[in-house]
């Protein structure tokens, strides 16, 4: 090799290992740290304390808070596979060009700006929004409600919506892997169509339906914007307390602690989603 | 898939249509609204007006945003774009370390933005730089390296081995080797991914507004707006995002989806 070669394979190596070692591991390692320390009259100590996670487990409010919100974002991956499952199904029926056609339909919305979908959201949910509008015209609602805006049922359809497309890509991914072959070979033996879904169908997209559930749930836990933005004060999530804890309340320390939670449930969806996601094989 | 009985095809159909119905009704809505007047949930479809339009290209504060907000984007793209790429080459092939740096480029994209933002808050207090437009260009590129480094690592994978010997074998230096078979070989997957570090950088909102200093960009400038409830000209300006990105990505999926796949494979 060149000088010059080895010189610039040098500095590749550097830049390398630099930038993701730089700005990604040590600022997680510093942040990781500070969930130790505590605050002494507005100004944070730099001695190692187990302080911020004894009160995290001992604290009702804060442990309740955060448990409501992983039952609140289960329910939103929940709702979100139940409307993904049959239309992702729908769309391996169809055939050639129109599948992918619809599929990319499907998935556009993902790109719209997040803040502009949440805020038109909260027009849509409120009280002179247009579901209330179409309640009432259809005489489901005697008069607008307040059931979907400022609470947590506002933030489940916020996510909900929000999240879908997440929760379609998967499944359809599953359902398009399965081979044909044993969808014939099970009519042919006489199955239903029913049979053949719930005995070959169903049990085969699983690992696609563990892989959305694991997306939305990550997605929905990690989410501060929408419940921020649609929750009011009715509405509170473990997103808006940790944020509150470096804005209002100043306790950074306690901050990063409450982090460190909300980090380890969302690497365990994730562990769990790759898991499922991938025990059972498709091949034949 | 076997054919269905007509029942359970109009039921998946139906659910199907009300899925995209609700997907797409947060997008319509402020379309809607930046060319008639809605109040109180009514639209009067009576006087269709361009009016939005005009008051937005009057409004100072939207159009600095949109300017910080496309500066942002150049830079992530540029720092990403090159970094990504040094990155997959560095990996293409070798084993040692791969799989745990690889983790580590994904960290900011598996863990929430929000945790992602006060590491990195955390981080620039500690080592004394203050918040500004490099704080924010910082974040972006370490959100978006992962899909730019994903990109092009799919692409050096994918391309034959035998190119490269064969620029060998006719006596091609490495330098030679790379500008003139590796790099154009990935040109089209780094455009793609630039597209999408761009695209990606454009909406990035959660850890913009815990890094920025005293400029926003336009989805923190929205954000706070937001909150204290917003003029109309807001929503034209959401129309024409929304023609925006789908443009960006009709962009990159032509970019990303390789034209060529048989010659390469040969």
């Amino acid at each position: 090799m060149q000088t010059s070669e080895r010189r610039a394979s040098l500095l590749v190596t550097v830049l390398a290992f630099a930038m993701p070692v730089v700005f990604v591991l040590v600022p997680l390692v510093i942040f990781l740290g500070y969930s130790f320390f505590s605050v002494d009259q507005g100004t944070i100590v730099h001695t190692p304390t187990l302080g911020n996670y004894v009160r995290f487990f001992t604290d009702p409010v804060f442990f309740k808070v955060f448990w409501n919100t992983i039952v609140l974002c289960l329910s939103v991956a929940a709702i979100c596979i139940l409307l993904a499952y049959p239309a992702a199904y729908f769309l391996t029926t169809l055939k050639g060009r129109w599948r992918y056609a619809l599929l990319m339909l499907l998935l556009v919305p993902l790109l719209m700006s997040y803040v502009i979908k949440i805020y038109a959201i909260r027009s849509i949910l409120g009280l002179n929004g247009f579901l209330n509008k179409a309640l009432v015209g259809l005489g489901i609602l005697e008069q607008p409600s307040t059931l979907f805006v400022f609470n947590m049922n506002a933030i489940l359809l916020t996510l909900t919506l929000l999240l879908i497309p997440f929760a379609i890509l998967p499944i359809f991914l599953a359902l398009e892997r399965i081979p044909q072959v044993l969808l014939r070979a099970s009519d042919d033996l006489g199955a239903t169509g029913l049979q053949t879904f719930l005995r070959i169908t169903l049990p085969l997209s699983l690992p696609g339906v563990a892989s959305a559930a694991s997306f939305v749930f990550v997605l929905a836990i990690g989410d501060f914007l929408t419940p921020q933005m649609v929750g009011g004060i009715s509405g509170f999530t473990f997103g808006r307390i940790l944020y509150s804890q470096f804005g209002t309340a100043y306790n950074w320390p306690f901050g990063a602690a409450l982090s460190v939670a909300l980090a380890a449930v969302v690497i365990a969806a994730i562990l769990v989603g790759e898991r499922f996601g991938r025990s059972r094989g498709t091949s034949v | 898939m076997t054919a269905l009985p007509r029942l359970s095809t109009i039921f998946l159909a139906a659910i199907t249509a009300l899925v995209a119905v609700l997907l797409y009704s947060p997008l319509f809505v402020p379309i809607v609204s930046s060319f008639f007047t809605v109040s109180h949930g009514d639209v009067d479809w009576s006087s269709p007006t361009v009016a939005t339009y005009v008051s937005l290209a009057e409004n100072h504060d939207i159009l600095a945003a949109l300017r910080t907000t496309l500066i942002v984007g150049v830079c992530t793209v540029i720092l990403s774009v090159v970094s990504g790429t040094l990155l997959a080459l560095y990996y293409h092939g070798r084993r040692s370390g791969r799989s745990v740096l690889q983790f580590i480029i994904f960290l900011p994209f598996l863990m929430p933005p929000i945790i992602s933002g006060l590491a990195l808050l955390i981080f620039f207090r500690e080592i004394g730089l203050e918040r500004s437009l490099l704080t924010v260009i910082i974040g972006h590129t370490v959100f978006v390296l992962a899909i730019v480094y994903r990109t092009v690592l799919m692409r050096l994978q994918s391309m034959s081995r035998t190119l490269v010997e064969a620029s060998y074998d006719l006596g091609a230096t490495g330098w030679q080797t790379f500008w003139r078979i590796i790099l154009p070989n990935l040109s089209s997957a780094m455009v793609g991914g630039a597209i999408l570090a761009f695209a990606l950088s454009f909406d990035e909102t959660m850890i913009t507004i815990l890094v920025t200093g005293t400029q926003s960009t336009l989805p923190v400038r929205l954000w706070a707006m937001m909150r204290l409830g917003f003029s109309p000209d807001i929503n034209a300006l959401v129309a024409l995002i929304l023609m925006f990105t789908v443009l960006l990505c009709v962009l990159a999926a032509r970019f990303l989806i390789p034209r060529q796949v048989a010659t390469q494979r040969n």
